[in-house]
C-alpha cells in the first residue's frame, strides 16, 4: 500500500507539471467538451496539492511504522475493534480519495462538481479525523462533520443562486450554464441583487470550510486528532480547495458587483480570523493545537489579501499559498515527530531541551517557527510584506497596522512556545528513534524552504504571475 | 396538435405541494418520536419528488424526471430506511429532547416562514409576469424557510441522529430552491449532488454508531473533552 501511494503520487506530480508546461505554453486546457477545464489559477492549485500529497505520503511511511511498532495503532485497534493492518490500510485507501477530490475540485470546469468535490474532501476526511477512534477524535470527527455539513450546504445554496442570477443573462443554455468558462465571459449581465446574496452564502459555505472566524472552531480539534500526515493534508491541501472555490466566485462577484462589495467582506473576515488565532496562540498549551491556530491565521491572511485586491493583493494571496503549502506540512511533521518521540501532545509535560536528543527535527523546528512567522529570511515574509503593501497600495491604513500588530504577536507567541520546547538544558532522554523516511521528508523538505527563501523557479513565478491576471483581469 | 399543459394549473399544484412540504417541516419540529421524525422526512422527500415530476411535466424538462425519480429512490426510500436500522441497532427508544419546548418551537419556525418570504421578497420582480417569475416567488419563500427551519432543528435537538435529520431537511430546502428557482441545475451537477448526500448520511450514521457505541449515549451535549 505504501509504494502504491508513493508511485501514485509521484506520477500525479509529475502530471501536474506536465500540465503547468501545457498552460504556460499554450493558455487554457479544456477537456472532455469542457468538463475539465484548467488555466494557470487551477494548474497552481493542481500542482501544490500533488505537491503536498507526495511529500506527506512519504513522510506517512516512517510516521505510522513509527506508529506501529510503538503500539499506538494496537490501541486505535482496540477502540476501532480492527486489526492494526486493517488501520493502515484505511488510511492508505483514503488519502487517494482525498487526493483525487482535491485535483477535481481544481480541474472541475462546472461549479456544481466544484462544490461535489469540496464535498468529497470533507468526507473523505471526516474518517481521517476519527482514525484513532478515541473520544476526542469522535468529538471532533462530528464537530467537522457537522459544522462542514452546514457550511458547504450554505455554499450550495449560494452557487444554485449565482446559476439563477446567470439564468436570465445565458438563456436556455442548460447544461454549461454552471460551466466556469461560460460564466466568466458573462458575468457583467448577472441579477445584481441575487449575486450579492449568494456571494455571501459562498464566503461562509467555502469560508467554513477554509476555517476562517467565526467559522473556526472545527480546526483545532480536528487537526490535534487526525494523524499527523492527514492533519497537514487538511491543513494545506484541502484549505487550498476551498480558498480556490472562493477566489472563483469573488472573480464573479467582483465582475457583477465590482470588486468593493467582496472586498469589504473579505476583509473583515480576514482580519477577524487573525486577531481570533493571536489570543489562543498566545497562550496555547498543546503544540498541535497551536499549529491548528497557525493556520487559522494564515487562511486569514490570504482571505484579508483576496480582500485587499488588486494586482499586488493577488499576487500576495498567490505568493502565501504557494509558501504556505511548502511550508507547513513541515512544522506538522516536526510536531509529529515530537510527539512520538514523547508521547503527549502538551508543552507541559515536555521539559524542553529537545535538541539534544532530536538534533535534525529540533533544528527543523526552530527554522520552520521562524519561516512561517514570516521572518526575514524564509519566503512568508516576501508575501506577507507584498500584502502589506497591498493594504497601503489601497490606503487601508489602519487596517495594515492592524495586519503588522497580529503578525508581531503571533510571532513571539510561536517563538516563546517552540524555543521553550527545542532549546534549553538536556533533560537526559534517549536519542529518537528516526527512520530514514522521517529524516529524509524532515532534511529535504528544509531544503526547498531554505531555496524557496532565495530563488523562486521562473515558471512557477510565471504561473503564479498568470494566475494573478485571471483574477484581477479575468 | 402537440398537447401544451396549462402553466396555471402547474403553478397551483406546485404551490400547494410546496405548501405542504413546509407544514411537514413544522410538523417535524413539534414531533418528539425520532422514528416518526424520520417518518416525515420520508414524506416530505415524496412530496419534493413529486414536485420535480411536476415541473418537468409542466416544462417538458425531461431531465428533471431523473432528478425526480432520484430523490424518490433515494430520499424517500434508502435513507429512512437505512436511518430507522440505525435507530434500532443503537438501540435508543427515548423520546427527543429538545432544548426549548415545543410550543415555543413552533412559534420560532413561525417566525422563520416570515423571514423566509421577507428575503424571497427582495428577489419577485413584478414586472416580470412569466410563470416562471411567481413560481419562483412563492417556491423560494418555501426554500428559505426550509433551509431555516432546519438550522433551528439542529441547534435545538441533543441527539445526534436528529441533528442528521435536521441536515437532511435543509438539504432538501436546497432541492427546492434548486428546483424551483432553475428548473434544476445541469444533470451531471444533480447526480453528484445526490451521491454526495448519500454518502454523507452513511459518513454520519457510521459517526452516530461509533459515538453511541463509545460513549453509551447519542447525546451530543456530552462530547465536550475538547474544550481550550
Amino acid at each position: 500500500m505504501e509504494v502504491v501511494n508513493l508511485a501514485a503520487f509521484a506520477i500525479l506530480l509529475s502530471l501536474a507539471v506536465v500540465l503547468v508546461a501545457q498552460v504556460l505554453r499554450s493558455g487554457p486546457v479544456s477537456l472532455w467538451d469542457g468538463f475539465f477545464y484548467a488555466d494557470a489559477l487551477s494548474a497552481l492549485v493542481v500542482l501544490l496539492s500533488a505537491f503536498v500529497s507526495l511529500v506527506c505520503s512519504i513522510y506517512a511511511v516512517g510516521y505510522f511504522r513509527h506508529e506501529e511498532s510503538s503500539g499506538v495503532l494496537q490501541e486505535a485497534k482496540e477502540v476501532g475493534g480492527r486489526s492494526a493492518s486493517d488501520k493502515l490500510r484505511e488510511y492508505y485507501a483514503l488519502m487517494p480519495f482525498l487526493v483525487f477530490a482535491m485535483t477535481l475540485v481544481a480541474l472541475a470546469n462546472n461549479l456544481g462538481i466544484l462544490w461535489v468535490a469540496v464535498e468529497g474532501t470533507t468526507l473523505a476526511s471526516v474518517f481521517l479525523v476519527m482514525f484513532y477512534g478515541r473520544e476526542t477524535s469522535l468529538e471532533a470527527a462530528w464537530k467537522y462533520a457537522i459544522i462542514g455539513g452546514v457550511g458547504l450546504s450554505m455554499a450550495l445554496f449560494g452557487t444554485i443562486l449565482t446559476y439563477y442570477s446567470a439564468y436570465g443573462a445565458l438563456g436556455t443554455d442548460t447544461l454549461a450554464g454552471l460551466n466556469w468558462s461560460v460564466l466568466a465571459r458573462n458575468a457583467a449581465q448577472f441579477d445584481k441583487p441575487t449575486m450579492r446574496l449568494a456571494f455571501i452564502l459562498i464566503l461562509l459555505g467555502y469560508g467554513t470550510k477554509a476555517g476562517i472566524a467565526p467559522m473556526h472552531t472545527w480546526k483545532p480539534d480536528a487537526y490535534s486528532e487526525a494523524p499527523i500526515p492527514g492533519a497537514a493534508i487538511l491543513a494545506t491541501g484541502v484549505l487550498n480547495c476551498a480558498l480556490y472555490g472562493l477566489v472563483r466566485f469573488y472573480i464573479l462577484s467582483s465582475k457583477c458587483l465590482g470588486p468593493q462589495f467582496g472586498s469589504q467582506l473579505l476583509i473583515l473576515f480576514g482580519l477577524l480570523s487573525m486577531g481570533v488565532a493571536v489570543p489562543f496562540i498566545l497562550v496555547q498549551k498543546n503544540f498541535r493545537r497551536l499549529l491548528a491556530y497557525s493556520s487559522i491565521d494564515h487562511s486569514g491572511i490570504m482571505v484579508l489579501a483576496l480582500g485587499f485586491g488588486g494586482p499586488l493583493g493577488i499576487l500576495g494571496m498567490l505568493l502565501h499559498m504557494t509558501f504556505h503549502s511548502v511550508t507547513k506540512p513541515l512544522l506538522f511533521f516536526c510536531a509529529g515527530n515530537v510527539q512520538q518521540h514523547l508521547n503527549t501532545d502538551l508543552f507541559q509535560k515536555a521539559k524542553g531541551g529537545l535538541i539534544h536528543s532530536m538534533p535534525l527535527t529540533g533544528a527543523a523546528f526552530l527554522m520552520v517557527t521562524l519561516a512561517v512567522t514570516g521572518s526575514p529570511p524564509f519566503s512568508f515574509f516576501q508575501s506577507e510584506f507584498t500584502v502589506l503593501r497591498a493594504g497601503f497600495a489601497r490606503d487601508h491604513f489602519v487596517l495594515a497596522i492592524f495586519f503588522v500588530s497580529f503578525l508581531v504577536l503571533i510571532f513571539s507567541g510561536f517563538l516563546v512556545h517552540i524555543t521553550g520546547l527545542v532549546l534549553g538544558e538536556d533533560p537526559g532522554l534517549p536519542a529518537a528513534d528516526m527512520c530514514r523516511w522521517k529524516r529524509y521528508s524532515v532534511a529535504g523538505l528544509s531544503l526547498v524552504i531554505v531555496v524557496m527563501g532565495f530563488w523562486i523557479p521562473a515558471p512557477l513565478f510565471r504561473l503564479i504571475q498568470g494566475a494573478v491576471g485571471i483574477v484581477v483581469g479575468g | 396538435m402537440p398537447f401544451v399543459p396549462n402553466p396555471e394549473l402547474g403553478n397551483r399544484i406546485i404551490t400547494l405541494m410546496a405548501a405542504l412540504v413546509l407544514v411537514l417541516q413544522i410538523a417535524a419540529v413539534g414531533q418528539r418520536g425520532i422514528v416518526s421524525s424520520i417518518r416525515i422526512f420520508a414524506v416530505q422527500s415524496f412530496l419534493l419528488g413529486a414536485i420535480a415530476a411536476v415541473i418537468a411535466y409542466f416544462n417538458q424538462a425531461s431531465h428533471i424526471y431523473i432528478a425526480a425519480l432520484l430523490t424518490v429512490f433515494l430520499k424517500a426510500g434508502l435513507l429512512p430506511r437505512l436511518l430507522e436500522r440505525l435507530v434500532e441497532k443503537v438501540g435508543i427508544r427515548r423520546e427527543i429532547e429538545p432544548l426549548i419546548n415545543v410550543p415555543l418551537s413552533i412559534l420560532i419556525s413561525g417566525g422563520l416562514t416570515l423571514l423566509g418570504y421577507v428575503v424571497a421578497e427582495s428577489f419577485y420582480h413584478p414586472e416580470e409576469t412569466s410563470a416562471r417569475a411567481a413560481l419562483g416567488h412563492n417556491t423560494l419563500a418555501v426554500a428559505i424557510a426550509l433551509f431555516l427551519i432546519g438550522f433551528f432543528v439542529m441547534v435545538n435537538r441533543r441527539k445526534a441522529l436528529t441533528q442528521v435529520l435536521g441536515l437532511l431537511s435543509l438539504e432538501n430546502g436546497l432541492f427546492l430552491a434548486a428546483i424551483s428557482l432553475t428548473y434544476g441545475m445541469p444533470l451531471v451537477v444533480e447526480i453528484g449532488i445526490f451521491f454526495d448526500v448519500l454518502v454523507a448520511v452513511l459518513v454520519l450514521g457510521i459517526l452516530v454508531f461509533r459515538i453511541g457505541e463509545t460513549f453509551d449515549s447519542m447525546d451530543v451535549s456530552k462530547l465536550r473533552k475538547l474544550r481550550e
